[in-house]
């Protein structure tokens, strides 16, 4: 039954991969790429994957589509098609072609889904399963394993997060000295919008707070929680306009803040090294953390670094949003 | 908020303390009833996405049909976890009262979402559709 389901859902994500390439309105295709991201997340959902389909419904299918539409409002929402310059689209068809055919090679090497003899399964998920919940009392595998046995590729995640932040920034942030073409930096006048959004900020907040400090219990972490905060950032300011965000958050405290999200993570992993281990292993914070032994130090180090990527991706957010929409010059907004 | 809170409590303690056949019966039928309708108007919306001539009208049946069907379907989802629970504990309590938050989430912010596309709509000065086919 559940087989089943997941087909009809496979088919689904196909055709509607097929039907976003296909059409030429390409806000109808950012539309259609979201309902794309959704079911996936479903897809993930129903393999188990909880924490996959709860990254993918907040980054694929919530803010990414946030982005595109911001994207959409600097430029243009119809495709630049010439018909006769072909070449192109046959260097494009050329490589989507060999990359499929590349992968599709490779599909047969992979294991069938839950087969429990496939080598990933029989050594290192096998330990995982066995002794994380022994080694650091965290009842969510996934947030055990991202966040301390694979430490470093978390690590190097939010540094992924934070150096496109930087990137987008620094792409399109114009000087200021140039004179603005029209200065149309109206509030939002709308009562009904401001009052809903005002209701639902807090709670949205409160939520992604939840999700970033009871990530070690329950699907979710610093990525989830940290786009969760910052699509409500995102959210007033839509509702209101770019001048009141940027009071709450401005640009330069959010490069800050940003910045401290990495640090703390590394910062963490640094300490100890000064106390005669290796990098990253919490183990030995055993040593600073009052009332603590090597078990629980893991565990409570493990909520540190999610609030530094939590900081790192709510800025990162905010950032690229906040750049794509005002094309760089951060005075208005959608 | 606490209306709702206060109903589903209200249910779990009926549904788990009187076992009378006639009584879960009736929990039934209204968890049967909830679903029901709620998919009968998820149906309405659709075609009325499909069928209505233009931009307001479509969002009029997107808006409202889309709020109250996703409502009456999380309800029965509620009410059904409380429901099928063999011993009331927190935590079923608890998911029914998550439940019931997104229901609160749902009510604020759809029809604030559609609000939000009428007006751009209206002041991107779409022209609303008229009948004229009885006019002339």
């Amino acid at each position: 039954m559940l087989l089943g389901i997941e087909t009809l859902l496979l088919i689904l994500v196909l055709i509607l991969a097929v039907v976003s390439l296909w059409i030429r309105d390409l806000m109808s295709s950012v539309v259609v790429f979201g309902a794309y991201s959704f079911l996936m997340c479903l897809i993930w959902t129903g393999m188990g994957a909880v924490d996959v389909a709860f990254t993918e419904a907040a980054v694929g299918a919530g803010v990414s589509t946030v982005f595109f539409v911001a994207v959409l409002f600097n430029t243009t929402r119809r495709i630049q098609f010439n018909p006769l310059d072909l070449s192109a689209k046959i260097f494009s068809a050329i490589l989507c072609i060999g990359t499929g055919y590349l992968l599709m090679l490779g599909l047969s090497d992979l294991p069938s889904w839950g087969d429990p003899q496939a080598l990933v399964n029989t050594n290192v998920s096998k330990y995982y399963i066995e002794s994380a919940y022994k080694q650091t009392k965290v009842p969510n595998l996934v947030t055990a394993v991202l966040a301390d046995y694979r430490a470093f590729d978390t690590m190097f995640e939010t540094c992924v997060v934070f150096i496109a932040v930087l990137g987008i920034f620094m792409l399109l942030k114009k000087d200021g000295r140039e004179p603005l073409k029209e200065t149309s930096a109206k509030a939002n006048d709308n009562l009904i919008i401001r009052v809903a959004s005002r209701f639902m900020v807090p709670f949205i907040q409160l939520f992604g707070l939840y999700v970033v400090a009871h990530g070690h219990y329950s699907p979710g972490g610093g990525f989830q929680g940290g786009v969760i905060l910052g699509a409500s950032l995102i959210l007033v300011a839509m509702a209101f306009n770019i001048e009141f965000v940027k009071q709450l958050l401005s640009i330069k405290r959010m490069l800050l803040l940003a910045v401290i999200g990495v640090i703390i993570f590394a910062g963490w992993g640094l300490v100890p090294v000064f106390l005669g281990q290796s990098f990253l292993d919490y183990s030995a914070w055993a040593a600073l953390l009052p009332g603590t032994g090597e078990i629980m130090a893991r565990s409570h180090s493990m909520l540190a670094v999610e609030i530094g990527v939590a900081i790192t991706v709510m800025c990162g957010m905010y950032g690229i949003y906040m750049s794509l929409v005002s094309d760089g010059r951060f005075d208005k907004g959608l | 908020m606490a209306i709702n809170v206060l109903a589903v409590i209200l249910f779990a303690i009926i549904s788990q303390t009187i076992h009378h056949p006639t009584v879960q019966l009736i929990l039934n039928i209204l968890i049967m009833a909830s679903l029901g309708l709620g998919l009968f108007f998820f149906f309405a919306t659709s075609v009325g996405v499909l069928r209505f001539p233009d931009f307001f009208t479509r969002l009029h049946a997107a808006g409202k049909g889309d709020t109250l069907s996703t409502i009456l379907i999380l309800l029965a989802c509620s009410l059904f976890s409380l429901k099928s629970a063999k011993t009331l504990d927190q935590t079923t309590i608890l998911a029914a009262i998550k439940i019931l938050l997104i229901i609160n989430f749902i009510f604020i912010g759809s029809p604030t979402a559609t609000h939000a596309l009428i007006e751009a709509g209206y002041n991107s000065e779409i022209d609303p559709w008229e009948n004229n086919a009885t006019r002339n």
